[in-house]
């Protein structure tokens, strides 16, 4: 660091030196890690040039498993994505105020996943070069375009959520002048954080938190719809689109939870991302491990009571054949691991979530797993053989490459921006002491007028 | 972009596809570059590159000659090339259908591994050294070894193995043996022992015709009629019956040991245990004379040998009556074949009381050690019905009558060659047997000098069940020609390869299978160029003829073979009877008035006829005389014989002792202990013999179930997979005490358990043959020496355990 | 098109024609084990009972042609449509190679070129220039042999006249030898196939889906 900028931030208040030092300080570990995952990322890079050039059966896709690693990605990181936007705008809308220092990692999240799940179609494409038919040649029935059209919208409105409340900490870095002035000065535009201007920050701030919600709801329907458009057995159920929100959130909650833990640990975040704040979302996370439990077992056990034979050939598949290691271990990920560490208030610590959004995070990616392989493979004509998938290198590679690029751009982006929204703390410690009490007091009756028993007579 | 500004660009076409065109043709441009064929961009288009324009089309008829079917075909070209193989509605057998061998012809044509022109082993036999000549150098180079040989060796010290031949190839070598001088034709080709049977019953050495198509119940006995049969498509049709619905079809019911598409798709399978066939007819015999079924009217009028005969000195021989009567009661022959009691009832009555039955016999039921009796045992089911000579029953087909190729002229050199013994010696008591492995054996043996082989539509390296006869005979052969298109096993063996065009490229005549009852005579003309620089093996024989000149020269004085089968076509303008092939309708028309004896001439001139001929697909004589009693026996005294007397006497000197229709007990073998499970080979529909183990549609369909591609599989019941502890879709191999071979693993409950069964499948996809047939360690039919292909025991091991 | 069971020997004839008419290209061992072989029409077999009670239907299967095609509905560019003449035809040029369809259809007839066809230059020489060849990357599938009909529907045109059922027939019922598959226009009462799906042995496959396919199956007698 040089010592002018050591000298700045020196004079800072202290929870702008707190939260801008990462900005400014990059240790050698970071590098390392910056390193590895670059590395991953270009074998990645390579693999899908394998796969362009030569075609598709660079995967272990097949006749009728058409659909493998890319679509289960694809479903896993968009549902990943669900982390920031919603959990912030509900907290938001919601005015929790112990959301103000979790809600800027939550929707970095949020922006960078969207792009890695975004392309995972992409990947999946016989033809990427003719992308932009889907524009030429729209055909608006089906849900792949409807798919396209709201992730579309989704991208946009999450970086503008991102954003418009990154503006008042772009200023400050602008005028701190302590990183890259000349990208702040675009960055931040003519931010100035008058009173003014942030009154009409924080009423755009809360227009958007409360469209981006439904944004966010109808992107994971519509995946969900992707599948339950179809006629495949355990594919064409009214409860996918529910549901995949659900899982949704569950895993998005699940991704704070972890990225949390380490932002915390690598830049001693300790003061800001308190165990109160892991406390709270390890009770969201128990919320969710039951509601999960409640769709799961609602959506397999209509199917198991229809009985329809081509149904029950996948449903066995799953629950006691081929794929029954797959699904017995997305139970322990998505339910018993965490529901049995948050249920109790002594784990749902830090170290107690990470380990559950860990879990949580492997168990919804073998859910999607367990959604698209076990149905592709198993016809719904029962004379037709019964397939396999097993992912080949290229597969591998790519969503190794996804997840290395993803916690790349993640590290990254902490170091351009504040991890913590600086402003909304201050806010919070200048203004909301005094607001939360005022509103407090609003819920309660207003104080009786007080009377003496005898004057009831 | 026009000088003349946007707005006149191309209606069609909007600024923003220009732009877009210009920028993928800009980016195309590129890349275009690139080292890669493949290309980098996204997605290079296949390439095509035939002008992909509809060109001009055209279709011209022949006659697929990949089996013996013979089925009309016609083909479409487009601007010269041959893109398509269909029916040729036209032909009397095939009406049109094709089997996928045939569609797949197409692939034989521009198959990528044909040999491309004549060409000379360099160097050490069999090591892969060849040096490409001329046409005429190679027929120089055939002339003047024969030339040589003649006057040195002798005639006879030249041999021909013929595998597949008939109709005026096989006159035509014929005719160039003989007027060389060499008693050596050695066929290896198909026979199957019917002709035996009936050149023993009933005095006529022809294998039977079966009038599928208006028979009202046809009981084959192991006969593969829609896989392997003499004609699959005569079989499809008979069982397709006419178009309009509600029209007679026969009722198919298989008799076979294996859960075949034959039996899976007749109306009715019998499962019997191995074997047991001939023991399963004569217990439906037992029951249609027990129940006064048979045709006794028949039977006293054309049949000898039913009732028991008493001779001079007073001793009684018992009759085909008293000994089924005695031998095959229901109870016994249910236990002896697995069928239920009831079951062999009620199969005997529905083929007594259905108004016109036939029984097939398959190759499976005389392909055994006691084949020549099992295969009367079944034939004698159509005579106790009075079947033969009937519509929709058994019937001696007749040739087609083509004019005879000019008699050979014989010198004292040919003379001399021929009155020497034949190499492969002397044959069994019935029949010809396998000539070929006689010969292999003979010549590895030192007997015979022969100094030239020539091989033609023969691989008997692969093919043959002595493969080992085979190389130690070519090791003693000097001088090996092979005719092959295809560099096969035996081909690598060669000394000079003269390719054959492939069929459809070439002229030749295609008389119908024995098993059709009327006679056809199809005709193959080119379809295509040859597509490589080959000759016609008819015109290459034809050719070294004109250059021997002398005797063999003056026998074949035909410019070409065509010419040669112009010239027999003659025999059937002139013969007043006949057409040439007509529309189903048309055939009936022309049959009632045959039947009325009219004959309406078509053509006053030959040519006339012959262009017509050519391109309708062949002549044929749908009438048939029912009536005619040389249709039924040719024997001395006009009888069908159920006991021939030479049959008991062959039974004797071969110290047999056996009475006919005796000791079918079936085959009760107790498998060795090192080799628990009986082989079952058979013959897969989409790969016939060799020749078409290569092409890439086959490749994907051989097996509909189980479903498998590409690589050779054997059939194996569930439980016996159990209890040997392996794995589907495995390798395993296959051991017999002979050999073994490699083969996938698939398991299929219709194989009875203790069965394996194995499809001929001449080749893994790297090359490695997988022939069960090298496998066979049974003992031969000394009546027929016929091998006898289900008597084989096997072992099963996963391959890599035991490498 | 009526395919009758009943007939059917399960040949394959009808298989291979079709490969030849319409270009199919043919895989490696490997990529066929993948499960990655194309057939417009496969010969299904259902195998029941074991020896000696074993039986066995075939199903030659083509794509139905469905008047209430789910592969349709989803397809995000229209690649895959439903025609005038009923036919569901495929767009190669448009298709993106999203396979959608592909999982969508419940017949599971679409078929993905995983790879690009490779041909050998033999193999070239036999391809039929009226049937474009798929480039990688696009899904295709039985599409009633379309060209033929343009070129039958041209060649009527020509003659002035009105489309016979003669003239259009695709080339698996071109070559059925037993003449299981019968084809023909479905609302035209002259032609076989509008009285035949009406006879009582009639069906289609999962008729309960809504499909509504336009391949009717005889039962088999037996
Ligand atoms: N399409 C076609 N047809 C052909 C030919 C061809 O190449 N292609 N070739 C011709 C030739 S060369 C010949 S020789 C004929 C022969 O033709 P086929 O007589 O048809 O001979 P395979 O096909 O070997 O059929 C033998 C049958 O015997 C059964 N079998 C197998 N093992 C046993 C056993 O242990 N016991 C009993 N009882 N049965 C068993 C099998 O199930 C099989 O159905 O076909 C001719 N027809
Ligand atoms: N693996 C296997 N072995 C078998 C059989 C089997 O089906 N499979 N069948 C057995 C039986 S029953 C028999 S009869 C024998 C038959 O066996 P073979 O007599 O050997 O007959 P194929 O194998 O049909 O053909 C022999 C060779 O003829 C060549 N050929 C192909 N087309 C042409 C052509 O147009 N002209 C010329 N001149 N040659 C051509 C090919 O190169 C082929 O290799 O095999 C027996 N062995
Ligand atoms: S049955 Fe034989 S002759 Fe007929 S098409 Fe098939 S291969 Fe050719
Ligand atoms: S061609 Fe005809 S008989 Fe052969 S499998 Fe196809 S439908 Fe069945
Ligand atoms: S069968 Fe499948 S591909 Fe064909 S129209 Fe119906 S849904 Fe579409
Ligand atoms: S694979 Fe092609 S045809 Fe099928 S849905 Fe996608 S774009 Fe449409
Ligand atoms: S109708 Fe044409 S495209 Fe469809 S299966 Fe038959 S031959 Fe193939
Ligand atoms: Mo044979």
């Amino acid at each position: 660091m040089r010592p002018e900028v050591r000298d700045r931030l020196a004079r800072m208040h202290p929870d702008e030196r707190a939260l801008l030092r990462p900005l400014v300080e990059t240790t050698r570990t970071f590098y390392i890690f910056a390193a590895i995952l670059g590395v991953v990322v270009l074998w990645g890079l390579f693999a899908y040039y394998q796969q362009m050039r030569y075609g598709l059966g660079r995967t272990g896709m097949n006749r009728p498993a058409y659909w493998g690693i890319y679509i289960i990605s694809f479903v896993f990181f968009i549902g990943i994505s669900h982390a920031g936007t919603l959990i912030s705008a509900i907290l938001r809308v919601c005015k929790a105020e112990w959301r103000r220092s979790i809600t800027r990692s939550a929707e970095l999240i949020t922006v960078l996943v969207i792009g890695f799940g975004a392309i995972q179609p992409v990947f999946d494409l016989g033809r990427p070069d003719r992308l932009l038919n889907i524009f030429f040649h729209a055909h608006l029935t089906s849900p792949l375009l409807w798919d396209v059209l709201s992730i579309g919208l989704y991208f946009m409105s999450c970086t503008i959520y991102l954003y418009v409340p990154l503006l008042p900490d772009l200023a400050l870095i602008r005028d701190s002048g302590i990183k890259a002035p000349w990208l702040y000065r675009i960055l931040a535009g003519g931010y100035q954080d008058t009173p003014k201007q942030r009154a009409v920050l924080e009423r755009v701030i809360g227009a958007l938190s409360v469209a981006v919600i439904p944004i966010a709801i109808s992107v994971h329907t519509i995946i969900g719809w992707i599948f339950a458009m179809t006629l495949r057995p355990m594919w064409h159920s009214t409860i996918f689109g529910p549901y995949f929100v659900m899982g949704a959130i569950y895993s998005g909650i699940a991704a704070i939870l972890v990225a949390m833990v380490v932002l915390r640990r690598v830049y001693r975040l300790e003061q800001y991302f308190k165990d109160i704040h892991f406390d709270y979302l390890g009770q969201m996370l128990l919320l969710f491990s039951l509601l999960w439990l409640y769709f799961t077992f609602a959506e397999y056990l209509t199917a198991f009571y229809g009985a329809e034979p081509a149904v029950m050939r996948t449903f066995w598949a799953k629950v006691s054949g081929p794929f029954a290691v797959p699904f017995w271990a997305m139970v322990a990920g998505c339910f018993v691991i965490p529901f049995g560490l948050m249920a109790r208030k002594a784990t749902r610590t830090p170290g107690g979530t990470l380990v559950a959004g860990i879990a949580v995070v492997i168990g919804m990616w073998l859910e999607r797993y367990n959604i698209v392989v076990p149905t592709s493979v198993n016809p719904r004509w029962e004379l037709e053989s019964i397939g396999h998938y097993l992912p080949s290198w290229v597969e591998l590679s790519i969503l190794a490459a996804s997840f290395a690029g993803f916690i790349l751009l993640y590290m990254v982006a902490t170091k351009f921006v504040p991890i913590v929204s600086i402003w909304e703390i201050k806010e919070g410690r200048e203004h909301s002491a005094q607001e939360v009490s005022r509103r407090v007091s609003e819920y309660l009756p207003d104080t009786p007028v007080l009377t003496t028993v005898g004057d009831s007579k | 972009m026009p000088a003349t500004g946007e707005g006149n660009g191309k209606p069609g076409l909007t600024r923003r596809e220009f732009v877009w065109t210009m920028g993928a043709a800009a980016a195309a441009y590129g890349l275009q570059d690139l080292p890669d064929e493949n290309g980098i961009f996204w997605s290079p288009e296949p390439k095509v590159e035939l002008g992909w324009a509809p060109g001009l089309e055209e279709f011209r008829t022949s006659t697929c000659l990949i089996c013996p079917s013979r089925c009309g075909i016609r083909g479409r070209l487009v601007d010269g090339r041959l893109v398509r193989v269909v029916g040729n509605q036209l032909h009397p057998l095939s009406r049109g259908g094709v089997c996928p061998r045939g569609i797949a012809g197409l692939q034989m044509v521009y198959h990528p591994e044909r040999i491309s022109g004549p060409m000379v082993a360099e160097g050490a036999r069999g090591g892969g050294n060849w040096r490409g000549v001329s046409r005429d150098e190679a027929l120089t180079l055939l002339t003047e070894r024969l030339r040589a040989s003649r006057t040195v060796a002798g005639p006879e010290s030249l041999a021909l193995v013929a595998g597949y031949c008939a109709g005026s190839m096989q006159a035509l070598w014929h005719q160039f043996l003989r007027s060389y001088g060499s008693p050596n034709y050695v066929a290896d080709d198909y026979a199957d022992g019917t002709d035996c049977v009936m050149g023993l019953m009933h005095g006529i050495r022809r294998r039977p015709a079966y009038d599928l198509e208006q028979a009202s119940l046809v009981l084959s006995f192991g006969a593969p009629l829609f896989e392997s049969w003499w004609s699959p498509l005569q079989a499809y049709v008979a069982f397709g019956g006419s178009d309009e619905d509600g029209g007679q079809r026969p009722r198919f019911i298989q008799v076979d040991a294996r859960f075949s598409r034959t039996a899976a798709r007749t109306q009715e399978w019998v499962g019997v245990k191995p074997g047991t066939h001939s023991v399963l007819a004569l217990g439906i015999a037992y029951v249609l004379i027990r129940n006064d079924l048979h045709d006794a009217d028949f039977l006293s009028r054309h049949v000898a040998g039913f009732e028991d005969a008493v001779d001079g000195a007073g001793a009684t021989t018992e009759g085909y009556r008293s000994l089924v009567l005695r031998n095959y009661r229901t109870e016994e022959v249910s236990a002896v074949t697995g069928v239920p009691v009831e079951r062999i009832t009620a199969l005997a009555r529905a083929f007594g009381s259905s108004p016109a039955p036939v029984a097939v016999c398959g190759a499976d039921v005389t392909q055994a050690p006691n084949g020549l009796q099992a295969g009367m045992a079944v034939h004698s089911l159509n005579l106790l019905l009075g079947r033969v000579n009937r519509p929709g029953g058994v019937i001696f087909g007749k040739d087609p009558p083509l004019a005879p190729l000019a008699s050979p002229v014989l010198d004292d050199a040919a003379r001399a060659g021929l009155t020497s013994q034949p190499v492969a010696g002397p044959g069994p008591a019935f029949g010809t047997g396998d000539v070929a492995s006689r010969f292999a054996r003979a010549v590895a043996a030192g007997d015979g000098r022969v100094e030239n082989l020539l091989l033609y539509y023969a691989d008997p390296l692969a093919s043959s069940v002595h493969p080992e006869a085979w190389r130690a005979a070519l090791a003693r052969i000097p001088f090996v020609v092979s005719f092959s298109p295809y560099l096969d096993e035996t081909t690598r063996h060669a000394d000079l390869v003269l390719p054959d065009l492939v069929s459809f490229e070439r002229w030749q005549d295609a008389p119908s299978p024995a098993s059709y009852p009327y006679p056809v005579w199809g005709v193959a003309q080119p379809l295509v160029e040859p597509q490589v620089d080959g000759i016609a093996t008819g015109d290459a024989v034809l050719a070294v003829a004109s250059r021997l000149g002398g005797s063999v020269a003056q026998s074949l004085a035909y410019p070409s073979f065509e010419e040669l089968l112009k010239e027999r076509a003659k025999g059937l303008f002139e013969i007043r009877r006949g057409m040439l092939f007509a529309s189903e309708f048309e055939g009936r028309h022309h049959r009632q008035m045959e039947e009325r004896g009219w004959w309406l001439r078509e053509h006053d001139e030959f040519e006339e006829f012959w262009e017509d001929l050519v391109d309708r697909g062949g002549w044929t004589d749908l009438f048939h005389d029912f009536t005619d009693p040389a249709g039924i026996a040719q024997t001395p005294d006009g009888l069908i014989d159920l006991m021939p007397e030479e049959l008991t006497r062959a039974l004797v000197a071969n110290g047999l002792d056996r009475t006919p229709y005796i000791g079918l007990t079936g085959d009760d073998a107790v498998p060795p202990a090192d080799f628990p499970l009986r082989l079952m080979p058979y013959r897969v529909s989409t790969l016939a013999s060799g020749t078409l183990s290569l092409e890439r549609w086959l490749a994907e369909v051989p097996g509909l179930f189980p479903e498998t591609l590409w690589y050779p599989w054997v059939e194996v019941h569930p439980d016996t997979v159990r209890t040997l502890g392996l794995e589907e879709d495995t390798m395993v191999w296959i051991s017999s005490s002979r050999g073994r071979m490699r083969a996938r693993l698939k398991v299929f409950p219709g194989t009875a358990p203790g069965n394996v069964c194995v499809p001929y499948r001449l080749q893994h996809p790297d090359g490695e043959l997988a022939n069960p047939l090298q496998l066979l360690d049974g003992p031969t039919d000394p009546l027929t020496g016929l091998a006898p292909w289900f008597t084989t025991f096997v072992r099963l091991d996963q391959v890599g355990a035991v490498d | 098109m009526v395919i009758d069971l009943d007939r059917c020997t399960g040949c394959a004839a009808c298989e291979v024609a079709c490969k030849s008419e319409n270009n199919l290209a043919t895989v490696s061992p490997e990529q066929a084990e993948m499960g990655r072989a194309m057939s417009w029409m496969k010969v299904i077999s259902e195998v029941e009972g074991e020896f000696p009670n074993s039986t066995l239907q075939f199903f030659p299967r083509p794509c139905m042609h469905c008047d209430n095609p789910p592969c349709v509905k989803v397809c995000p560019v229209s690649a895959t449509y439903l025609g005038e003449d009923g036919i569901v035809g495929q767009i190669y040029a448009r298709c993106i190679g999203c396979r959608y369809c592909a999982n969508a259809c419940p017949y599971t007839v679409k078929y993905f070129n995983w790879y690009g066809p490779e041909w050998s230059e033999s193999e070239l020489q036999h391809l039929n220039p009226d049937v474009s060849v798929r480039p990688k990357g696009v899904i295709e599938k039985c599409t009633f042999c379309h060209h033929r009909l343009q070129k039958a529907k041209e060649d009527a045109r020509a003659e002035g006249r009105e489309l016979r059922e003669e003239d259009f027939q695709p080339a698996c019922a071109e070559i059925c030898p037993t003449r299981a598959i019968i084809f023909g226009d479905l609302d035209d009462p002259t032609h076989r196939v509008a009285t035949l799906k009406d006879d009582p042995r009639s069906m289609r496959l999962m008729e309960e889906l809504g499909t509504e396919p336009k391949v009717y199956y005889l039962r088999s007698r037996a």
